[in-house]
Parts: C-alpha cells; sequence; structure tokens
C-alpha cells in the first residue's frame, strides 16, 4: 500500500523563532509522492517551497510532524543514516546553485559522486558525460564564475543526477534559462521521469509546472491550498 | 571519500592559498629542524661514543685495582702482585689479565731527547679489542722482541707525520735507575770519615752519665747515614739503554676518555726498565725494603705491585658475576660496561632536554595550524555545506579537515626533516673546522639515524593532527542549511 508512495509528510512544521517573532516557513504540510512521481510545488515568493524542499531532502529538520521516505521517518534515521540518504538516494538542486566556486564544473559534478563510493575513473567519465548530455562538454574546465547563470544552473543540475539518485529535488533550475533551454530542462525531466526518477520540482512557472508534472502542490504562508495529483492528462 | 580524495582535496586546499599555506608549513619545518638538528647532535654524541668504546674494546674490559680502605673496613686492603694476575685470570670469563706497569723512559729518535711514559705489556694483551685498532704496522710480536709501539700523538710531537714512515725505524730507549747498590756504596765511603770525626768530639763522661746523650748520638748517626744513602741512591743512577724498533703505531681514544700511554714495551724489556732498580721515588725503595724484595735477581721478575690490572672478557660471558669474584677476592672492580650505562643515562636527559626545545617550538607551529583550519572553516562554511548536501557525514568532513592539518604536518615535517639535517651537516662542517684548527681529529657528532627521521616524522604528523582535530571538530558540526543560506 505504502510501498509506491516515496515521500509522505504529515502534519509537517518548520518554524523559524527570531527572538520574540516565529516565522512559520512551514506550518502544517500534508503531502505524499508516489514512487516515479513528478510533483511541482508553486506558490509566491516566500510561501515556503525551499524550505519545504530541504526538509524533504533531509538537508533540515522539522519542528514537528513526520516525515516519511519509503515508510521510514527521517527523524528516526541517525545523523550518519541520514547523510547515507542525502548521498545514495536524493539529488539537490539549490536555487542558488551552491557550486564550490574554486572547482571547475567537471570537478563540482564529481563532488556529486565523492560520498556513494563511485571510484575515481567512473567518477570522471560520469561527470563528464553528464556535463556533455547537458550541453556543457566544451566548458567542463571552466569555474563556476566563468559561467553564466544557466550554465551555472546546469552544472548543478548535472551534479544532481550524477548519482542517479531515487529522487531529485529541484529548486527553481529553469529560474535562469531561457525558453528554449527551459523546455530542453523540462523534457529531460519528463525523460527523467519517465525511466522511474521521482522528481520535486520548486518553480515559478506555472505553465511549465502544469505542462510537466503530474502533481501540483500550491503553498501559500506556509500551507497547502491547492494539491492537484495527476494534472497531466 | 577515499584517503586519495582527502588527499587531492586537501592538496588542492592548501595549494590555493600558497601564501598562507607556506607560512602555516614553515611553521612546522622550523620546529622539526630544531628538533631534528638538537637530537642529530645528542644522537652524534651518543654514536661517538659507541663506537669508541667498542673500538677500544671496553665493553669487554675490567679495571681491577686496590679497594679503597673504608671505614670500618679492618682488613687491609689486598694488593695487586703478580699472584693476583694469576687469580684474576682464573676468574671464568677472564681471557686475560695484564697489569699496568707505567714508568717514565728518555727516548732518543733521531736528534731529539725526550721523557715520556711507557707501559709494558704481554704480547698476548696487544691481541685484545683494546689494542687491535692500529694505525699502522703490527702489534709487538713477542715478549722478549726488541720492539716498541708508539702512539700517533707522540710521533707527531716528533714531527713525524705519516705513521707508515716510521715502522722499522729504531729509537734508543733507556732509563737511569738509583740503586740499593749505588747507595750502600756511597754510605760506606762516607762511613769511616765521620766515625773519626764523631769520636773526636765525644764526651765520654756524659756517655756514660747521660742515658740522652747516648741515645742522641745514636740518633745522629742513624740520620746521617740514611741521608747519605738517599743521596747515593738518587744521584749516583744506573743507566737501562735498549735499542728497539718500531713495529706498530696506535692512538688511543679522543676527549681523554682513556688516557694512553706514549710508548708500549715487550715485557721483557719492561722488566729490566722497572726492577732492575728503583724510579727516583724513594718511597719506592722503602716499599720494596717492607716486602723483602729489596735485591731481586737480575732477570727475574721480582716481586712487584701494580697500581691497576686490566681483565680482557669473553663478551659472552656476562660481567656482572666476573665483577663480584674480583670483589670477594678483595679488589674493587670497575668495568666501563657500567659506566657506558650510566652515560647512556645520561644521554637518555640530554636527548630530552634537546628534544624539548624542539617540541615547544613545534607546539607553537601547532598554534599556527589550529589558526590556519579556523580561519580556512570559516572561509569554507559554504563548501562544507555543499558537502553535507551531497552526503558527506560528520567523520567525513573531520577526515577532510584532519587531512588537511596532516598534509601540513607530513610536508612540514619531511621538509623540517630535510632542514634540519642541512643545518646539522653546515654545524657539523663548523665544527670540524675547528676542531681542525685546534689540533684535534675531526670528528662528525652529527647523526641522522632513522629512529630519529622516524620520530621527527611521527611527531610532526601527530602534532599537527592534533591541532587539526578541534577545527575538524568544529567542522564537521556545521550545520548544512545555515551554511548553505550564508552568503
Ligand atoms: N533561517 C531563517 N530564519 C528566519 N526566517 C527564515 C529562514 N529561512 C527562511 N525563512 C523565512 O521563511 C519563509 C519561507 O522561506 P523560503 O525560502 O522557503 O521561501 P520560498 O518559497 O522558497 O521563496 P522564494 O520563491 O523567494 O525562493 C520566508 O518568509 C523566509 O523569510
Ligand atoms: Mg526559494
Amino acid at each position: 500500500m505504502t510501498s509506491d508512495i516515496t515521500l509522505r509528510t504529515i502534519d509537517i512544521c518548520r518554524f523559524y523563532r527570531r527572538g520574540p517573532q516565529t516565522v512559520k516557513a512551514v506550518d502544517g504540510v500534508d503531502i505524499e509522492v508516489k514512487k516515479g512521481e513528478f510533483a511541482a510545488i508553486v506558490g509566491s515568493s516566500g510561501s515556503g517551497k525551499s524550505t519545504l524542499l530541504a526538509l524533504l531532502a533531509g538537508l533540515d529538520t522539522p519542528t514537528s510532524g513526520v516525515l516519511e521516505v519509503d515508510g521510514i521517518s527521517l527523524q528516526s534515521l541517525s545523523r550518519k543514516e541520514l547523510a547515507a540518504y542525502r548521498a545514495n538516494r536524493v539529488g539537490v538542486v539549490f536555487q542558488s546553485f551552491n557550486l564550490i566556486p574554486h572547482y571547475t564544473a567537471l570537478r563540482n559534478v564529481e563532488m556529486g559522486l565523492y560520498f556513494n563510493q563511485t571510484p575515481y575513473r567512473e567518477r570522471r567519465r560520469i561527470a563528464g558525460d553528464m556535463l556533455d548530455r547537458l550541453g556543457l562538454g566544451d566548458r567542463i574546465d571552466h569555474r563556476p564564475a566563468d559561467l553564466s547563470g544557466g550554465e551555472q544552473q546546469r552544472v548543478a543540475l548535472a551534479r544532481a543526477l550524477a548519482k542517479q539518485p531515487d529522487i531529485l529535488f529541484a529548486d527553481e533550475p529553469t529560474g535562469n534559462l531561457d525558453e528554449e533551454n527551459s523546455a530542453q530542462v523540462a523534457s529531460l525531466f519528463d525523460e527523467l521521469s519517465g525511466r522511474g526518477l521521482t522528481i520535486v520540482l520548486v518553480t515559478h512557472d506555472m505553465a511549465l509546472a502544469r505542462k510537466h508534472a503530474h502533481r501540483l502542490v500550491r503553498l501559500s504562508y506556509g500551507r497547502v491550498v491547492t494539491e492537484t495529483g495527476e494534472v497531466q492528462s | 571519500m577515499t584517503f586519495r580524495d582527502l588527499v587531492t582535496v586537501s592538496l588542492g586546499n592548501l595549494w590555493r592559498m600558497k601564501l598562507r599555506s607556506f607560512l602555516t608549513i614553515s611553521g612546522v619545518v622550523i620546529a622539526i629542524a630544531a628538533f631534528v638538528s638538537m637530537l642529530s647532535f645528542g644522537a652524534g654524541n651518543q654514536k661517538f661514543i659507541t663506537e669508541q668504546y667498542t673500538r677500544l674494546g671496553l665493553f669487554t674490559t675490567m679495571q681491577v685495582s686496590e679497594r679503597r680502605a673504608s671505614d670500618g673496613d679492618t682488613t687491609e686492603p689486598a694488593v695487586l702482585d703478580n699472584e693476583t694476575l694469576v687469580l684474576l685470570s682464573e676468574i671464568p670469563g677472564v681471557n686475560l689479565a695484564f697489569p699496568l706497569d707505567a714508568f717514565e723512559v728518555t727516548v732518543a729518535f733521531n736528534d731529539t731527547v725526550v721523557t715520556r711514559e711507557a707501559q709494558g705489556l704481554p704480547a698476548v694483551a696487544l691481541s685484545t679489542g683494546m689494542f687491535s685498532q692500529l694505525e699502522a704496522g703490527t702489534a709487538i710480536s713477542s715478549d722478549s722482541a726488541r720492539q716498541v709501539m708508539v702512539d700517533r700523538d707522540f710521533l707527531r710531537g716528533l714531527g713525524i707525520d705519516s705513521v707508515e714512515s716510521a715502522i722499522g725505524r729504531t729509537m734508543r730507549v733507556s732509563v737511569s735507575q738509583a740503586r740499593v747498590d749505588s747507595g750502600l756504596a756511597y754510605l760506606a765511603q762516607g762511613v769511616g770519615d765521620r766515625v773519626r770525626e764523631e769520636f773526636s768530639r765525644l764526651d765520654f763522661d756524659s756517655l756514660f752519665d747521660d742515658e740522652r746523650y747516648g741515645r742522641r748520638l745514636v740518633y745522629t748517626g742513624i740520620n746521617e747515614a740514611l741521608k747519605r744513602f738517599t743521596t747515593g741512591f738518587l744521584q749516583h743512577r744506573a743507566l737501562i739503554e735498549d735499542t728497539l724498533e718500531i713495529c706498530g703505531v696506535y692512538h688511543v681514544g679522543h676527549g681523554g676518555m682513556r688516557r694512553g700511554r706514549d710508548l708500549i714495551i715487550p715485557t721483557h724489556s719492561a722488566i729490566r726498565f722497572s726492577t732492575g732498580g728503583f724510579t727516583g721515588d724513594i718511597t719506592d725503595f722503602y716499599a720494596a725494603l717492607s716486602s723483602g724484595s729489596l735485591f731481586p735477581e737480575e732477570g727475574e721478575i721480582s716481586y712487584k705491585t701494580y697500581p691497576q690490572i686490566t681483565l680482557d672478557l669473553d663478551p659472552t660471558v656476562p660481567f656482572g658475576p666476573i665483577k663480584d669474584s674480583v670483589e670477594a677476592l678483595g679488589y674493587r672492580a670497575f668495568s666501563f660496561a657500567e659506566e657506558f650505562e650510566e652515560i647512556q643515562q645520561a644521554f637518555i636527559y640530554f636527548n630530552m632536554a634537546l628534544a624539548m626545545v624542539g617540541l615547544i617550538a613545534l607546539v607553537t607551529a601547532s598554534l599556527g595550524i589550529v589558526n590556519t583550519m579556523l580561519m580556512s572553516i570559516i572561509e569554507r562554511r559554504r563548501e562544507i555545506g555543499v558537502l553535507k548536501s551531497l552526503g558527506a557525514d560528520e567523520s567525513s568532513i573531520r577526515w577532510l579537515f584532519l587531512a588537511e592539518s596532516g598534509v601540513i604536518g607530513a610536508l612540514g615535517s619531511a621538509s623540517g626533516i630535510l632542514f634540519g639535517w642541512t643545518i646539522a651537516r653546515i654545524a657539523s662542517a663548523i665544527a670540524q673546522a675547528v676542531m681542525e684548527s685546534k689540533g684535534l681529529d675531526p670528528v662528525d657528532i652529527f647523526a641522522l639515524p632513522l629512529w630519529l627521521v622516524a620520530i621527527a616524522f611521527s611527531f610532526g604528523l601527530a602534532v599537527s593532527l592534533i591541532a587539526g582535530y578541534y577545527p575538524a571538530a568544529r567542522a564537521a558540526r556545521v550545520d548544512p542549511m545555515e551554511a548553505l543560506r550564508a552568503e
């Protein structure tokens, strides 16, 4: 029954306390993402999309509520197990890329394979292939500063995909891309999703979300306002 | 992450911050260089002394001497004589016992005449380790050979620098001895005049009336006779002379470790030189008088006491029981092996003191490492966040930063060892030049044994890792979300 549900949150909250103030970035969210599903989280700026993504990716811990991956509560995992979850199962593309500035594009992508026991030679090859696929084959020796925003975003995507994760979390991966490149990335997502990759995408682009995602979660002030399953027919 | 990853990532980070890494590593280099050069001085000295001991066979040598009279010890200390030699050589483990029999001789060589100290040694004793190292030539072939062995420095003193050229040349060795007969002859010669003179001055009345007058007369007489004998004994000396061929040149240790005699002569000549009469010291005469050996037969080994007897030991027999046996005979035993153990002990303290200097420098360097690593962590907070988001667990992050301080330690230690050794070589060259200018044999007093390299490297690495531990632990605790948010 739960076997085809990869991700599930039950009344999950993430509050930030700043002195007397409490910012309810995520405030009682219940969502389910099935295995192989392509889910899109939309909402206005500051609605808590990035915060929710970090929780799902095991980078942050909820203030309250339950967060399950394949039926196992992430809160029950040790820090080491949580790290292994991130290393082996999860790929994350950050809104601000978070590339390591002093490493080349190739090295940055390779970093995605440092912690899942990929041998050195494999690492090089996979990273090179992945950059090739994202159209950056000729930029592998460039540092992030020498790349455009869109190119950096694709390096970040390559890094997340290199390890062949079970779930991809992408925070505005098309935010800096033009229409053509956005469409390219979207179709890549479609392809990956078709091969069984579970995708959680945060985006502003409603059209893109509507066109490609199976499920749409709209957040407002940390709460789910509408959830539509199987958008794509 | 594999070990290789850790090292390449660390090297990359250090390379990126070249100046900072260079300065931090320099701290370690200086500390390790100080440590190595200091300890190589200690090790060099230790090595030198050990070699000297081995070369001179001091590990297999025991010196036997008279026991010093101590309080409450009522028995007369046993003297060292020929009987003692026999007793000592019968102790199991003693290969050979030979006496120290030194006396002054006059040496005539070319046109130079000098007074030097000579020692008679049996030919067998010359084959022991103590005398086995010859600079040139061979040892005296037999006890009756007309040969002499000389010290290199003695030859130098005679203006002969090439030891080889001295072999085969002859020197005249002589002693002028006071003899009992010459003393007696002089006494007898004077006695006639003396008696006549005394007789004319005699006061017969007093002689019979006053007992004290008679006694005084006798005392004056004896005193006079002794004075005359001593004058004769000391002034009318007989000259004993031998022409000996130089057969070997030896050289006894540096630094006064063992005071060497300038000449070694065969037993036969030594007996002739030292037992035919007495030295200039009148007390020897009285000693002989009390021991009943005043008139030895010519050539016969007379009753003789020695200040010291040297034992050549079987190296396979422990010296403890031998020492006990010697002491049971009533003598004092001194072994260089025991003394060496004390020297070793002293070296441990010496080395520790030297090591302290290096370690203090190393502690200072480690503060530099802590500082560098903490700065590195602050700068790379975001990177740590990224690594954690990519699946790095706390131990990976910790290792990553430990590896960095480890690389600092390893590079610093390796360069420090090379640098320290270079310093030691330079210091050694200077020291040897100074020794040479002072007329001493230049000796290398620095050594770099493998254990020193190993210890220096391990210390440098260990201290760096310890210094890196706190920063690394801090890096491991960085919260990924906070780190990634930081701009
Ligand atoms: N560390 C923090 N401390 C305090 N408030 C925070 C913190 N992180 C996020 N917030 C607040 O939580 C709310 C949700 O932030 P979040 O980054 O998840 O928004 P978002 O939906 O991703 O917005 P955007 O579309 O602009 O990226 C915001 O109001 C933000 O100010
Ligand atoms: Mg966001």
